[in-house]
Formats: C-alpha cells, structure tokens, sequence
C-alpha cells in the first residue's frame, strides 16, 4: 500500500489504543471514512502488555485480559471498510491550516505524508511520569510500564531483584507480574499513607509476603554504572524524609509507578486550551461534554484527555468518535449513542474509586474558555471552521 | 551476539546482560532505558553509523552495528536520504 502524499479523511484518530480504535470504530460505525494511525506496528497502544483481567462492566470488557481486548478491537479495526489504519506512523505536527504530518513506514520505506482531515481525534496516551532523587538516571531506574513492557511484551526479566514505588493499581499490578516472572520482589513503598490500588490487588502482593510501606519514598539510589540498591525513608505529614528512618535493598530494578501525564504535546501544538489539574496526571486538553477541544474540530479522549484507564478511555474514545461524525452532517441521529456513552462513563466514575477523576472533570470544567466554548453535539455542528476542514 | 529479529534492540541487549546504553553529553553518566515506549528518549544509541537511535522501540536486524552513544552523536554526511 502507498499512500498518496495528501490524506484527506474526515476524521483523522491519532493513536490505536483503546481510546483511538474505540473512537475509529464509532466514527466508522456512523458512515465517516476513518484514517486511524498509530506508531507502533500493530494495534492496541499500551494494552498489547496488560496481561491482567479487566474490571468495570461488560460493554468494556469485564474478565477479559488487555491483550484479548486488544486483540478484539484490533481484529475489528482491520476489518472495518471504512476505517483505514496506517501503523508504523509518527505523527510529527499539526499546523495552523489543519495539518497533520507524518512520518510513515507503514509500507516498509520511510516516507514523509501529510493529512488534512475535517475532524481530528487526538488520543495519544500518556506518558511515565519520574521521581527526583540521586541516582534516579541509572540503568537499572524504569518506569513501571518499561519494566511490563519488557517482561509481558519481549520475555525478558528486567534484573534479580526489584523495589516498586508506588502501590496504585499499575505498581501492585506490576509487582505481581513480576513474581509471575520469577524475578524478586523487595518491597512495594508508597507515599501517601495509604494504598491507593484496590484491595484485590494489594491483598495479592501481601499474600506473596511482599511488604508494602506506605509513607515511604526513595532517598536515593546507589551504583556507578548500574543499579545496585536504594534506600527508602519513612515521610512526615509533610512529604518530608525522616532521617534515621532509612531502610537499604539490595536490588537490580527500581520500577516507579508514581503516576502519569498526559501525552498532549499535540494539542499544546495546536493551541488547544491547557489547564493544569493534578487529579487528572498535570497539564489536560480543556474538553467539553463529547470530548471536543477548546478548538473546533479537534477531539481528545484516552488518557490524553485525563489520566483514567483503558475501561473508560474507551468510552471516552467512542464519545469523540461519535461526536466527531456527529458534527460532519452525515445525517443520523447520534444522541442516543452518545446518551449512552455518557452514562456507561458515569457509572465506571462512580463510587469512591472515581472521586479524584470526578473532582479533576469539576476543576477542568471550572477552566472553561472565556470564548469558544460551546455544549454538545446541537453546536459542535455548526463548527466547521478553525482546525478541522 | 544474537537476538531475535524483529524485537527492540534494547530487549535483545537486555536479555544479553548489557543495560548501559550510552554516556549522558555533560557528566559522561550512563543511562539505560526508562519507558520503553519511544517516550523519553533515555536509550539512545549509535545503530548502522547513526546516532539518537530510540533502541527500546528500534527493531532488531541481522547484521546491525549497534554502539554505545557517547554524548550527543555525531552526524555523518551525506545522509542516505530520509
């Protein structure tokens, strides 16, 4: 296949995570012919690793492990007429006339391609966030993903021994996956005072006889040339260490589950509306209802939207789909798919494990643009203009 | 030494025991990889006479030649072109 060197698809969905194939087979599903581009060379985005099971409700997968359900949207999506995926593809820019371009070895040569679509979708995930404290660049210090990327994804062990940081979800997950692979694990250390994963999950690791100290952090990490050990302190209420409460291991592999960021350098670029909400992993693409930018025309969904999870992000995926057809007139009715969009995402916010996104949306809703802003789908119609077309 | 073709490089180099993977440009510190994902740009290397290669996200080939970076890199013209 060689592309021609100007795409123009109606909708453009950067990124072939659960959000961006999620939001390709919406806006396919509705009749909009859909270029879907991502950088790796199959499917899935960070899914192609998550060897675990699912939780939330059946329309996103509940029991099934990430890897099937990348497989499942993946299948979908490369069979979808009117979705054409393009993988081995890096978005370089987006530019003020609308933009996009590329550099594609999708055909096996590089080359470069450029895409002006009507309507973007940007899902491009997001990314590790690190820790500061001396000797955090030595080899041997990775992002907890790195570390389930190698193992899940290439089989090979990251080291003998490892301490995890962080006892959210993506720690404990890891640390388990970990031991699955036979490698050791030291100890789980966590910052605040309590665990922030759920309890399934940390009672697994406990059970494995695996420590978790909440209120701990890395001081610092010894080696010259490579990891050899890391000392730990116990924080005082204000997040500073306790100096006679250092704790050594010995280990190979520090894996930090501190958190993500948005990965929204794209939106940045194309002068979406930033705001910077904690709850959400830092700086966030202001969105409204259906996941449209603060530019016309340009949608975000996934963890690029807001750090969550796969579950909702494909939701929120299917809500940019959705709204992004919505607005190109192709003469459906798309509200009561998108009615039930917004309550399939209600639900998996609800309850106490979603009060920190809830608190995040209510902070990002707070920011809305002075001018521009506009309410769901009756509008995002009459928004032909700026970025999109 | 040997890999499986189509894996990063990085996953083949680990697998092989070496996880330095160049020298930082200033203080000359080793660095490995961090995200694995072509993220952060941690684990760049001198691949075929090229340097600032992403290696946890470059595929293994038969017959490379992969360097540890030191610094910076070096840029060798003409270029093939890209």
């Amino acid at each position: 296949m060689a592309p021609k060197s100007l795409l123009t698809p109606p909708v453009m969905v950067i990124g072939a995570g659960p959000a961006g194939m999620s939001a390709a087979l919406a806006a396919a599903d509705c009749g909009a012919e859909v270029l879907l581009c991502d950088s790796f060379s199959e499917p899935g985005g960070q899914l192609v690793k998550q060897t675990h099971k699912f939780f939330g409700s059946r329309q996103q997968f509940a029991g099934v492990r990430g890897i099937e359900i990348a497989r499942l949207l993946g299948d979908k999506v490369a069979s979808h007429p009117r979705i054409h995926l393009l993988l081995d593809t890096h978005v370089l820019g987006y530019y003020p006339d609308g933009m996009v371009t590329m550099e594609s070895a999708a055909d096996g040569v590089a080359r470069y391609l450029k895409a002006r679509p009507r309507r973007l979708v940007v899902c491009s995930g997001a990314a590790e966030k690190p820790l500061a404290f001396p000797g955090n660049d030595l080899p041997g210090v990775y992002g907890a993903g790195a570390v389930q990327t190698l193992m899940n994804l290439h089989g090979v062990k990251p080291g003998r021994r490892a301490l995890m940081v962080g006892a959210g979800n993506i720690g404990l997950i890891i640390s388990y996956q970990l031991r699955q692979a036979k490698v050791e694990v030291a100890a789980v250390v966590e910052a605040a005072s309590a665990i922030g994963g759920y309890a399934v999950h940390a009672s697994k690791i406990r059970r494995l006889g695996i420590p978790i100290h909440t209120s701990h952090t890395v001081k610092r990490a010894h080696g010259t040339r490579e990891l050899e050990g890391v000392t730990v302190w116990r924080l005082d209420g204000q997040g500073r260490g306790i100096p006679g409460t250092e704790m050594r291991f010995e280990v190979d592999v520090l894996c930090l589950a501190v958190g993500l960021s948005p990965a929204a350098e794209l939106l940045w670029l194309a002068g979406c509306r930033m705001l910077y909400v904690p709850e959400l992993g830092g700086h966030v693409p202001w969105h409204d209802e259906v996941q449209q930018t603060s530019v016309p025309g340009i949608f975000v969904a996934g963890d690029a939207a807001g750090v969550e999870e796969a579950s909702s992000a494909m939701v929120t995926g299917r809500m940019a789909g959705l709204a992004a057809a919505a607005s190109l007139d192709l003469g459906a009715d798309f509200r009561v798919k998108l009615e039930e969009a917004r309550l399939e995402l209600a639900s998996l916010r609800a309850g106490p494990a979603g009060e920190k996104i809830r608190r995040g949306l209510e902070r990002l809703n707070l920011g809305v643009p002075a001018s521009g802003a506009r309410g769901p789908v009756s509008s995002t119609r009459a928004q032909a203009s700026g970025g999109g077309s | 030494m040997e890999g499986f073709e189509g894996e990063p490089i990085a996953a083949a180099l680990h697998a092989a025991g070496i996880r330095v993977l160049r020298e930082s440009p200033v203080l000359g510190r080793p660095r490995g990889f961090f995200c694995a994902v072509g993220n952060c740009s941690s684990c760049l290397m001198v691949v075929d006479g090229v340097p600032n290669v992403r290696v946890c996200v470059e595929k293994l080939r038969a017959g490379m030649r992969v360097e540890r970076q030191k610094g910076k890199g070096e840029l060798k013209w003409p270029q093939s072109p890209c």
